[in-house]
């Protein structure tokens, strides 16, 4: 069957409501009776909760209630750990310590939640929160990675003997075997710090407790609407039945919003069905900054052993890992971390070792590249090194060593983030590579351009970045298809969406099979009562098993669509077509049903049916792949700095990416855009400011920087399509693609810029002040 | 009890009065009062620009404008350019250009385009970007937000037609 | 953060040392004179309103003196909570004589600052505190020098 829709430009069915300002988000959500929350939240990062006196509050007009983990009662429980530790790997060292509804006893980051007022209006209930009294003895701060594991280091968790929350060691080959045989060994410590998702919608939820019909529905700001629905239930001793979640429009997630069970997770719903009455808490931008999981900050010890000839006989990776004040999420994020260490280079020995550390500041989990970021730095930034140390072009040391074509399944056994060995799929690197460096004229401008833009006193320079990213991970999603009564077609996933079009590519590839407009399919996702089984959207997963779920689906319902036109219109299936929402006879047109007609003929009102007959036309599918499949991309860079400000301009940015099958190519290259920018903020102008007390010193967009129009290059984006061999789609993830090169790419652009200063950049994220600073320190000797 | 101030604006062409606390902002009065929730609040502090609607065709943050502030004055917001089955030729363009992805941003980014074009009705891309320089977007990385604005200018271009304030 | 600085004082030392050891003289210093009191030998109660930035609050202080080398030398350590956070600072004073009538104060010290005041005015709390570091020595110099000129 030839494509018509898969991979064309399509507009999106969702716009005209977005557009008009009439798509529902949490906030936008009105009950009658409806009361909000405001939550009081600790000052000091990590200090010891001695007393609360809430009772000015508990007085105040308008006030309805002032709830603390006291009052939870045998209700306050930490939240339900959220990923364990790989049960694959051998050797795991895990503590589990999640996050509580309210603190009891101990705070243990800045921002975390201690009261929680419900009043009739948010300005009663924020009044209220400062009428409380807290009695907090404060503690030094665990704060810095390598310090927090001294010995006589204060604990973040008085319970264990250390902040060692966890520790994985892996290896692939003999690395220390590969390093006697090397001509050349490079160390380096490379030095990662945090960054928020600061997506525009702050969270929020909605929590309406409805005693007579014993039933809670919740508006939540999640990418994970059926675990949380699940999860809630337990908690409240509810059947799952009872409980609805919905996940509505959603103003951008990145990550953040796929953690579950924050602590106003825990304690919204519990409150409303305590009060019988709806809730709601919708987050303050300040509040976003400390109590919304952040993510990046580690710390590299790392060696390569090469050979004269620039290949690579081996890599050595030792890292710490930030996780914050608990750890609910596992150890997601430096598995991502090891996983892409290696790049999507032909490495036969590999050591790595991740000791991940409880520090007295927000959580750590997933953020857009989630841990693939650091990885890609590492690699990137030590062959750098090395293609100076041998005097190689860096272009040639990476065609050297990336993954032939022909080595494909790759597999490097190490374990993943899915608990599987990790096996790169498909894909062909070079020519992907050789794209980006056509496209951006790498050759011309190395050889005619800069040398006569340097002449004029002007710092330009390049870079190139290949990188690949895991994506599409299980475990599995699920869809529900149904041709409805009036021909449109209904489809139910439990994915929720966050801006990346769902509504129109899932569309796309239900109205493949069915010969209909993709404005006639109907998406619903992100609500628990349509669709109950699955998990979320995250890890670049959405299109690939949610779609090919959804595929599976519409590949069914077209099978029973053709079988019962086949009996109505007397002719053989296989010389039918779907097209235009109707099913026609190959050569005589005019003998045709429309889909409205046979989706009544499937479920009459009298008569009998056939035993096993199942009513409609309709199909429940999932799809779980045997491991996720890994797409590969390379950035191309041209900047200019100013040598004085250290200010940047981009003059041209590349990325080519392959993902395999491209289901709509204007969303694709939105969300290639989308994580440029994304990526562009971490590598140059975002940077989390934690001081030694464990404050952070800007918790504003005003102090903490993300890119601008005026920041933004045009972005070029070219196409390589590897189909995956894991679906029947062919289709990788691509979510996060546009944010993992970045910042590597930006170090190897301004070192490129610079090459007379001959500095070398091994941390991120960079500034004008932090390159200002490490230029100098250089120049001092 | 707070001292209420008896407040009486005209919304989207709509008289409404209200008797609201003086510290209520015109981000909350629109979004929670009149069920205008097109609006959205994304930072609080006036960075962002979300929130931005039309106060007597000027763009303001209205989470840095006191309701009453607003007294005796015009606002304007997304819901008063288009509706779905009627878009403003800048949503329109919106649509046509894919500038819009998860749509927090776009509300704010659409009042303060339908306010530029109408004093640029013929701008650059650089004139293009340094408008859109104060209000923030996460997940487009503002280029087809670009290429709308440019087709917006062109459509109304030809189509000789003022952008509703 | 660090704080450092040095302000000449027209008056001699002796006069200032019992100055910066009176907090009813101390209270006049500060921003909105507020009231002063002395709980212990060396320890020191107080409201001050403070703004940084956009961030304006009440802060109930303590101030407690010790290491005291009179007249040349002492450490002050200060607490102040709020509804718009905390602010924690220690440090130390030296006054040496600069000739007749003339005293010189140098001042190190750190501080700690929390909350809403540490994360949305910390870009300025460098120069506010600065600010209000100048115009307090300022005030305690024309107290000095009326209280000089008094004997």
């Amino acid at each position: 069957m030839t494509k018509t829709l898969i991979g064309k430009r399509v507009l999106r069915n969702e716009d005209p409501r977005l557009l008009t300002g009439q798509a529902q988000f949490v906030d936008d959500v009105e009950i009658p009776g409806l009361l909000h929350a405001a939550f009081l939240r600790s000052d000091h990062a990590h200090a010891r909760l001695l007393g609360l006196d809430v009772s000015a509050a508990r007085q105040r007009p308008g006030v309805v209630a002032v709830f603390t983990a006291e009052d939870m009662g045998a209700d306050w429980e930490p939240g339900p750990p959220l990923v364990s530790p790989p049960p694959t790997a051998k050797d795991v060292l895990f503590h589990s310590r999640r996050q509580v509804p309210l603190a009891k006893d101990k705070i243990r980051h800045a921002g975390e939640a201690i009261a929680v007022v419900i009043a009739e209006n948010r300005y009663i209930a924020e009044d209220a929160v400062e009428d409380i009294i807290v009695d907090l003895e404060p503690l030094e701060a665990v704060v810095d990675l390598e310090q927090a594991l001294h010995p006589g280091s204060p604990l973040v968790h008085d319970d264990l003997d250390s902040n060692l929350a966890a520790h994985l060691f892996q290896k692939k080959g003999d690395y220390e075997a590969a390093r006697k045989q090397a001509d050349l060994v490079l160390q380096r410590r490379i030095i990662i710090d945090r960054g928020a998702a600061a997506a525009m919608e702050n969270r929020g939820i909605v929590a309406d407790w409805d005693e007579r019909s014993q039933h809670l529905t919740i508006w939540d700001t999640t990418q994970a609407p059926i675990p949380i629905r699940n999860g809630t239930a337990a908690r409240l001793g509810l059947s799952e039945n009872q409980v609805r979640v919905i996940a509505p429009f959603i103003g951008g997630g990145f990550g953040p919003k796929m953690m579950m069970f924050y602590p106003e997770e825990l304690v919204i719903p519990w409150a409303a069905k305590k009060l019988k009455r709806p809730i709601k808490w919708i987050e303050d931008r300040r509040e976003n900054f400390y109590a919304t999981t952040q993510e990046r900050g580690q710390i590299h010890d790392v060696e390569i052993a090469l050979s004269r000839d620039g290949h690579i006989l081996g890599l050595k990776d030792i890292f710490l890992h930030d996780t914050g004040a608990y750890d609910p999420y596992g150890l997601t994020i430096p598995l991502n971390t090891q996983c892409h260490a290696m790049g999507g280079y032909d490495i036969k020995n590999f050591t790595t070792e991740v000791s991940v550390v409880f520090t007295n500041k927000t959580l750590v989990t997933p953020v857009r590249g989630a841990g693939r970021p650091q990885g890609i730095y590492v690699i990137e930034r030590l062959l750098d090194a090395a293609s100076k140390e041998l005097g190689i072009d860096p272009v040639e040391i990476r065609r050297r060593n990336l993954i032939p074509a022909d080595a494909f399944p790759y597999e490097h056994g190490i374990i993943d983030q899915a608990f599987s060995p990790l096996i790169l799929d498909s894909g062909n690197y070079w020519p992907v590579m050789q794209k980006a460096l056509e496209m951006i004229g790498y050759e011309k401008f190395i050889r005619d351009e800069q040398p006569r833009l340097r002449q004029d006193g002007r710092y330009v320079g390049i870079g190139i970045t290949p990188f690949i990213e895991s994506t599409g991970v299980g475990p599995y999603e699920g869809a529900r298809v149904t041709v409805e009564a009036s021909g449109k077609i209904f489809v139910a996933t439990g994915v929720g969406t966050q801006g990346q079009g769902h509504f129109t590519t899932f569309a796309q590839v239900v109205a493949e099979q069915l010969g209909v407009a993709v404005s006639d399919v109907r998406i619903v996702s992100g609500d628990t009562a349509e669709f109950h089984w699955g998990t979320g959207t995250f890890a670049s997963r959405g299109a690939v098993v949610a779609g090919n779920a959804i595929h599976a689906a519409a590949v069914i319902v077209r099978r029973k669509v053709l079988e019962l036109a086949s009996k109505q219109l007397d002719t053989p299936e296989d010389e039918l077509e779907l097209e235009g929402g109707r099913v026609r006879v190959a050569d005589i047109p005019n003998r045709s049903i429309s889909l409205a007609e046979l989706a009544n003929l499937a479920n009459p009102l009298r008569g009998a049916v056939e035993p096993g007959t199942e009513p409609g036309l309709e199909a429940t599918a999932y799809f779980g792949p045997r491991y996720g499949a890994t797409a590969f991309g390379a950035h191309a860079m041209i900047l200019e700095i100013d040598p004085e400000t250290m200010m940047i301009e981009i003059k041209r940015y590349v990325t080519v990416e392959d993902c395999g099958t491209v289901l709509n190519p204007l969303i694709l290259e939105g969300q290639i855009h989308g994580g440029v920018s994304f990526g562009i903020g971490n590598a140059y102008y975002e940077k989390l400011h934690f001081d030694e007390n464990g404050q952070l010193l800007n918790a504003s967009f005003a102090d903490y920087l993300i890119p601008s129009a005026t920041e933004m290059p045009r972005i070029e984006v070219g196409h390589v399509e590897t189909r995956s061999p894991l679906n029947e789609l062919g289709t990788k993830g691509v979510g996060e693609a546009g944010t993992i090169p970045v910042p590597a790419l930006f170090a190897q652009a301004i070192e490129n810029a610079l090459a007379d200063r001959e500095l070398e950049i091994l941390e991120s994220p960079l500034s004008p002040n932090r390159l200002y600073e490490l230029l100098s320190r250089k120049e001092a000797g | 009890m707070p001292k209420l101030f008896d407040l009486a604006l005209t919304v989207n062409g709509t008289r409404f009065e209200q008797a609201v606390e003086p510290r209520t902002l015109l981000s909350d009065f629109l979004r929670h009062d009149l069920g205008l929730t097109g609006t959205h609040v994304a930072c609080e502090h006036g960075v962002c620009g979300a929130c931005t609607v039309l106060l007597d065709g000027e763009p303001v943050r209205s989470c840095l404008v006191f309701a009453v502030q607003a007294h005796g004055h015009s606002v304007t917001t997304v819901e008063g350019l288009g509706s779905i089955e009627q878009l403003h030729p800048v949503q329109e363009a919106f649509r046509q250009a894919h500038g819009v992805q998860c749509g927090f941003c776009t509300p704010g980014i659409l009042t303060t385009v339908v306010a530029f074009l109408d004093d640029n009705p013929d701008p650059s891309e650089e004139e293009i970007r340094e408008a859109l320089s104060g209000n923030l977007c996460r997940c487009t990385g503002y280029q087809h937000i670009v290429d709308a604005v440019q087709l917006a200018a062109k459509n109304i271009k030809t189509a000789h037609q003022q952008p509703a304030r | 953060m660090k704080i450092e600085g040095q302000y000449t004082f027209d008056g001699p030392r002796e006069v200032l040392w019992e100055l910066v050891r009176d907090p009813q003289v101390l209270a006049t210093c500060l921003p909105g004179s507020p009231s002063v009191r002395q709980v212990g030998e060396h320890e020191y109660e107080g409201e001050i309103g403070i703004r940084v930035g956009p961030i304006s609050g009440a802060f109930a202080g303590q101030l407690s003196v010790t290491n005291e080398v009179p007249p040349a030398s002492c450490t002050l350590t200060v607490e102040g909570k709020g509804k718009v956070g905390f602010v924690k600072g220690v440090g130390n004073i030296d006054m040496t004589d600069q000739g007749p009538g003339k005293t010189l104060m140098k001042y190190t010290g750190e501080v700690q600052i929390g909350g809403r005041v540490a994360s949305v005015g910390q870009r300025l709390f460098d120069s506010v505190s600065r600010g209000m570091i100048d115009q307090a020595l300022g005030k305690l110099n024309e107290t000095l020098q009326a209280r000089s000129a008094a004997r």
